[in-house]
C-alpha cells in the first residue's frame, strides 16, 4: 500500500519525465558519440596543419568522405557539400558552420591534389577544407567515424595501378562541442533534412 | 544462269547495305562530364535512345582526353558504394539507356589534360550496329537542366 502510493508521488511522475526527455532528444538525434577525447593531426588544401576535432571547437561540422579519383559519387557527396554551404550562407549561419571534405586515399590525395581538387571545382574555400594526413591518422579517424573504405576494382594503365574504393557514402554531422549527431548518405543527402538539422544546433 | 546467281546476290548485298545505312542511327543526348584534373578520372554521362527496330551495343568511347575508357557501373552492396566495369551495354530496340551519376558512366581514366567547367569536348561512341557517332560532351558539375 505504502509502495504504491510512493510510485504514484514519486516514481510515475519521475520515470515519466525522463521517458519524455529521452523521447524528445530522441526526436532531434539519433547520435551523441562524444569525438573531444580523439585527436586527428591532418592538413588542409593548403598544407595548413589542422587538429581535428580540437580545432573546430565552437563551430558545426558538415564532414564528408572522399577520394578525388572517386569519378561518380565522391563528385555528387562534394556538390552536395557545396549546395548546402550555400544554403547555409543564406540563412546567415555561414560563420556557425565549417564543411570538411576528408580523403581516405592519402597515399594519392596529396595538399597539391586536394587543392586542384577545390579550385577546379570552383569551390568557395572560405569555409570549406580539403584533409589528407598520413595513412594511420586517417585510417584511425575514418575507423572512429565509422567509415569503410577498401580499394577495389583495378585497372592498369601505363604500367601502374589505377584503383578505386568500395566506401561508405557519407556526410556526417558534428555539434559545437564535437560530437557526432547524424549520418547522411553523401550522394543522396536531402539537403532540406540537414539545413534544418543545422538549424536545430545553432 | 550464272548471271542469275550474280544478280540476286548483287541485289542482296544492295538490299542489306542500304538497309543499314537507312536504320536510324542511335540518338546521344544529355552529354556531359564532371571536371578534374589532369592523371585523374573523371566520368561522363549520356542518354542513348535507339529508334531502331532492332537492338545495338555500345562497345567502346574513343577519345584523346584520357589514357584510357571503360564503361563502369555504380552499385549499392551492405551500405556501401562499388564500382564494376562493364563490357558493353545494350539499347533496346524503341528504348532508351540513361547513363546517370550512381549508375552507367564513361569513365575517362589518367586524364592527359584538366577538364575545365563549361569546356566542350569530342567524344565517338562506338557501336557494333551503327558505326561510330561523335558526340560533344560539356563539362559541368551536373546534368544538363537538373538543379
Amino acid at each position: 500500500m505504502r509502495i504504491t502510493k510512493i510510485f504514484k508521488i514519486v516514481l510515475f511522475p519521475s520515470f515519466f519525465t525522463l521517458f519524455l526527455l529521452v523521447a524528445g532528444c530522441g526526436e532531434k538525434f539519433e547520435l551523441n558519440e562524444n569525438l573531444q577525447n580523439y585527436s586527428f593531426s591532418l592538413v588542409d588544401q593548403d598544407g595548413k596543419p589542422v587538429n581535428f576535432p580540437a580545432q573546430y571547437k565552437g563551430k558545426i561540422l558538415v564532414v564528408g568522405f572522399i577520394f578525388t579519383n572517386c569519378p561518380d559519387i565522391c563528385p555528387l557527396t562534394v556538390n552536395n557539400m557545396q549546395k548546402i554551404q550555400e544554403e547555409v550562407g543564406r540563412i546567415g549561419a555561414g560563420e556557425e558552420v565549417e564543411f570538411l571534405a576528408v580523403s581516405f586515399d592519402p597515399e594519392r590525395d596529396s595538399v597539391a591534389i586536394l587543392k586542384k581538387f577545390a579550385e577546379i571545382r570552383e569551390v568557395n574555400e572560405t569555409n570549406f577544407r580539403f584533409l589528407t594526413g598520413n595513412k594511420e591518422a586517417i585510417d584511425s579517424l575514418i575507423k572512429v567515424m565509422g567509415i569503410v573504405a577498401i580499394p577495389e576494382d583495378s585497372t592498369v594503365v601505363d604500367n601502374t595501378i589505377s584503383y578505386y574504393f568500395t566506401h561508405t557514402d557519407r556526410i556526417s554531422l558534428i555539434d559545437q562541442d564535437g560530437s557526432l549527431r547524424k549520418e547522411y548518405s553523401g550522394s543522396k543527402i536531402d539537403t532540406k533534412e540537414i539545413i534544418e538539422d543545422i538549424g536545430k544546433l545553432r | 544462269m550464272t548471271l542469275t546467281k550474280l544478280f540476286s546476290a548483287l541485289l542482296l548485298t544492295v538490299t542489306i547495305v542500304a538497309a543499314v545505312a537507312l536504320a536510324p542511327k542511335p540518338e546521344i543526348s544529355n552529354a556531359w562530364m564532371r571536371p578534374n584534373g589532369e592523371g585523374m578520372t573523371t566520368a561522363a554521362y549520356v542518354t542513348i535512345t535507339n529508334k531502331d527496330t532492332k537492338a545495338d551495343t555500345l562497345y567502346a568511347i574513343e577519345t584523346n582526353l584520357a589514357t584510357r575508357t571503360e564503361l563502369h557501373e555504380s552499385y549499392q552492396k551492405d551500405g556501401k558504394t562499388k564500382m564494376r566495369k562493364v563490357d558493353f551495354v545494350v539499347i533496346p530496340a524503341k528504348k532508351t539507356v540513361e547513363m546517370k551519376p550512381g549508375g552507367l558512366h564513361i569513365m575517362l581514366i589518367k586524364l592527359k589534360q584538366d577538364i575545365i567547367k563549361k569546356e566542350k569536348h569530342d567524344l565517338v561512341f562506338k557501336f557494333r550496329r551503327a558505326g561510330s557517332i561523335k558526340v560533344t560532351v560539356v563539362a559541368t558539375d551536373k546534368a544538363p537542366g537538373k538543379k
